[in-house]
């Protein structure tokens, strides 16, 4: 077995271990997963926070729920699966999925969407503050 | 095959590219197109290498980004970004380069996650033992 498929396999197994957790568990309620290491530190929302409650929502059914939790998370998720599977393919078929070539300022201007997201979610004004996790479900 | 200009995926025998019309026969060298990632070909230089052609570990520098932590996560959204941008230039030696610090950053992210995922778990024992020593005590 090649180096490629022992991480890829310990990445499916630990992937569908949390995948099955975070159905069966909600982290906002059950304390055995790990909070965000940023909020835990400094009490400031990082752009993930909220994504493992999001997910647990998505994983129910629940999207307005899981869009409340993180935004973020929950329009990122699909092309994280999409090219997480696609890197799983390559490596045990050896053929990816389609791949859409995503230029350069694209991907710079993702990661300003990730941060800028991350800062004003902190933002205690209006509407900012709805992005925090979990604002959305108290209106 | 694909488009030296807007990068989309065509069919092989595709005389211009169906996303943005150039065409592709004249301008494209018989490049061999291999589907596996991280196999880097010769071509032209200047000329836009086949994407996908060198790895940017985008996704999982995403992945890191949102569930780990945001320090380390951005810079591999950069290296991320540096392949791409090196590919669209031809520089082949200068995306593979990017594409090991995209792939380091991940990991380095990845690493302070689980790090930290351990520390907390010890200090929940640590906690939960001491809680336990008090009950008793």
């Amino acid at each position: 077995m090649r180096m490629g498929d022992r991480w890829t396999w310990a990445a499916i197994i630990t992937g569908a271990t949390g995948i099955g957790m975070l159905a069966a568990f909600d982290p906002a309620t059950s304390g055995i997963f790990p909070p965000c290491p940023l909020h835990y530190l400094t009490g400031w929302y990082c752009p993930g926070c909220g994504s493992l409650r999001a997910i647990h929502q998505l994983l129910h059914g629940n999207l307005a729920a899981a869009w409340a939790m993180n935004p973020l998370t929950v329009i990122v998720l699909p092309f994280v699966a999409y090219g997480l599977i696609s890197h799983a393919l390559s490596v045990f078929w050896g053929r990816a999925l389609p791949q859409i070539f995503l230029p350069a300022k694209w991907i710079y201007a993702l990661g300003v969407v990730i941060v800028v997201f991350g800062i004003v979610r902190n933002l205690p004004v209006y509407p900012f503050e709805l992005l925090a996790p979990g604002a959305m479900l108290r209106l | 095959m694909f488009c030296p200009q807007c990068g989309a995926n065509n069919a092989d025998n595709a005389m211009v590219c169906t996303q943005c019309g150039r065409a592709l026969q004249t301008a494209v060298p018989a490049v061999p197109q291999t589907p596996m990632m991280g196999t880097p070909m010769p071509a032209a230089p200047g000329a836009m290498l086949p994407p996908g052609s060198v790895p940017n570990y985008l996704v999982f520098a995403i992945l890191t980004t949102v569930f780990c932590c945001l320090p380390a996560g951005i810079p591999a959204i950069v290296f991320a970004a540096q392949v791409n941008g090196k590919l669209q230039a031809g520089d082949l030696a200068g995306a593979q380069q990017s594409s090991k610090n995209a792939k380091l950053w991940c990991l380095i992210s990845l690493g302070l996650g689980l790090a930290f995922i351990v520390l907390y778990g010890m200090l929940i024992m640590a906690g939960v033992l001491s809680g336990i020593g008090h009950r008793y005590n």
